[in-house]
């Protein structure tokens, strides 16, 4: 036995909404074709201003080379892009995170949290950015199911 | 009364006249303009960029200090060297290094990026786009030359001329015995750097050019205008005979030259990686290197004119 939502539609439609049809469907067949045709546009930074759209989804490769030029703001670049990660993982914010992280080794500073996401990519360049943040958001035990991050196409 | 310092005249050179001078000043300051890439390239790879950045600021009272010796001087050629070599440590130590640690270290700018998918580190670094931003200080600064009835340099006398300054300015007052040509030339070194850095910048700011056709149409536009510019002052410094006023009139020559390298790069079709990565290019970075200390080395042995070296000073009246 079939039962698909088409099936069922048929089966319990009134004769008044099956002589309305017709004038539904052509709004919804225009809507449909409009939707589908639409190519989503390219995430692009602003002309003038420097970094990418999507720090948190870049080969570690191109992060390597954006700190070289400019560690301060790349890595405080990501370290935004990871307080919004944590935040989506646990419910709280970087703050709270780091007040409740594991407190062996040393201090989580502003400067070690940097320093891990650098790190990471240094060792790791064919990784993505987003993987440096998932890797230190587990050290610093945020809770909650990790979502995969995947790289900007 | 006043006396004058007999020097007896050189004797006439085969080889230092037009257009030898004018070329061998033009091709000086050209390669020079790559070379001080080099240099900063050099100094920052050796001391490491945190303690250039450390020291940038003390560095640059080198070249104050080499502009202190230089004003104190007689010699119009030791003058010129000076002022030439000193507005080159002030700038690429005051500007260049103390930009790039506003920009990479303490206001945390990033790079602009570039390429596929933008996500290639362009060449306009944060500092290039801080120094983007003085255009309206360096034209309010270039006013003063404009306005200056005093100024000697042909571009603004050019202006004066057009702008119908010349009879309310009046005449000079100085004469070139008054004039201190240390000052003169790091002034014009600073200024020329700073035009032209300005000029790439701005016609390499997608967000007044794009990154499309309007782009590569302003560029041309650029390539063409630095041509036809660079080329015209060409055609007038190889007539001259002396060499402290050839090196002076070559500084913005080779720099207008050099606009072009910068232009021709930004789209593919050149490189000047031999400047800016030496290690890659050892022996050709090293004979570009050579080559401009041999071209520094004949016009300082150059027969001077006695009032290069300052022997027709008129001394302070007895």
């Amino acid at each position: 036995m079939m039962d698909g939502p088409g099936r069922m539609e048929q089966k319990h439609t009134s004769p008044a909404a099956r002589r309305t049809r017709p004038a539904l469907t052509l709004p919804a067949l225009v809507l449909l074709l409009a939707s589908g045709s639409a190519v989503a546009e390219k995430l692009v930074m602003p002309p003038g201003m420097g970094g990418v759209p999507d720090i948190g989804a870049i080969p570690c490769s191109v992060f390597n080379e954006m700190i070289r030029i400019a560690p301060l703001g790349t890595r405080h670049s990501l370290i935004t892009w990871s307080a919004g990660y944590l935040k989506a993982v646990s419910g709280k914010p970087l703050q709270e995170v780091v007040n409740a992280a594991d407190r062996t080794g040393p201090p989580w500073t502003y400067d070690r949290l940097a320093g891990d996401l650098v790190a990471y990519c240094a060792a790791n360049p064919t990784a993505i950015t987003g993987d440096a943040v998932s890797t230190v958001a587990k050290t610093l035990g945020a809770s909650g199911p990790v979502p995969a991050v995947t790289a900007t196409p | 009364m006043s006396t004058t310092v007999a020097t007896p005249e050189p004797a006439k050179s085969r080889l230092w006249k037009p257009p030898i001078v004018g070329l061998v000043t033009f091709v000086l300051m050209f390669v020079g303009v790559g070379l001080a890439h080099t240099l900063m390239v050099l100094i920052e790879h050796n001391l490491g960029r945190e303690t250039t950045l450390a020291v940038s600021p003390l560095l640059g009272f080198t070249g104050i200090i080499l502009l202190w010796y230089g004003v104190k001087s007689k010699n119009e050629t030791f003058q010129t060297w000076v002022g030439f070599f000193g507005g080159l440590i002030v700038w690429m130590c005051w500007v260049e290094f103390f930009y790039m640690w506003y920009g990479r270290m303490n206001w945390g700018m990033l790079p602009r990026m570039d390429g596929a998918g933008g996500l290639e580190v362009s060449g306009t670094y944060p500092e290039y786009m801080i120094m983007g931003s003085t255009v309206g200080t360096l034209l309010m600064m270039l006013c003063f030359y404009t306005f200056d009835k005093d100024t000697r340099c042909n571009m603004f006398l050019w202006f004066q001329d057009k702008l119908g300054l010349r009879e309310g300015l009046g005449p000079t007052t100085k004469t070139a015995k008054d004039r201190n040509y240390a000052i003169i030339t790091f002034m014009e070194t600073v200024f020329v750097t700073w035009f032209c850095y300005a000029w790439n910048l701005l016609t390499f700011d997608p967000a007044l050019t794009g990154k499309g056709n309007l782009f590569v149409a302003v560029n041309l536009a650029s390539v063409f205008v630095a041509v036809v510019w660079a080329g015209f002052c060409l055609t007038r410094l190889i007539q001259f005979k002396r060499t402290a006023t050839a090196l002076r009139y070559a500084i913005p020559v080779g720099n207008i030259a050099w606009v072009n390298v910068e232009i021709l790069e930004k789209l593919d079709l050149m490189s000047h990686a031999v400047f800016i990565d030496p290690w890659s290019y050892k022996l050709e970075a090293s004979v570009l290197f050579g080559a401009f200390l041999t071209l520094i080395a004949l016009l300082v042995v150059a027969p001077k004119k006695p009032s290069e070296v300052g022997a027709r000073r008129v001394s302070a009246a007895e």
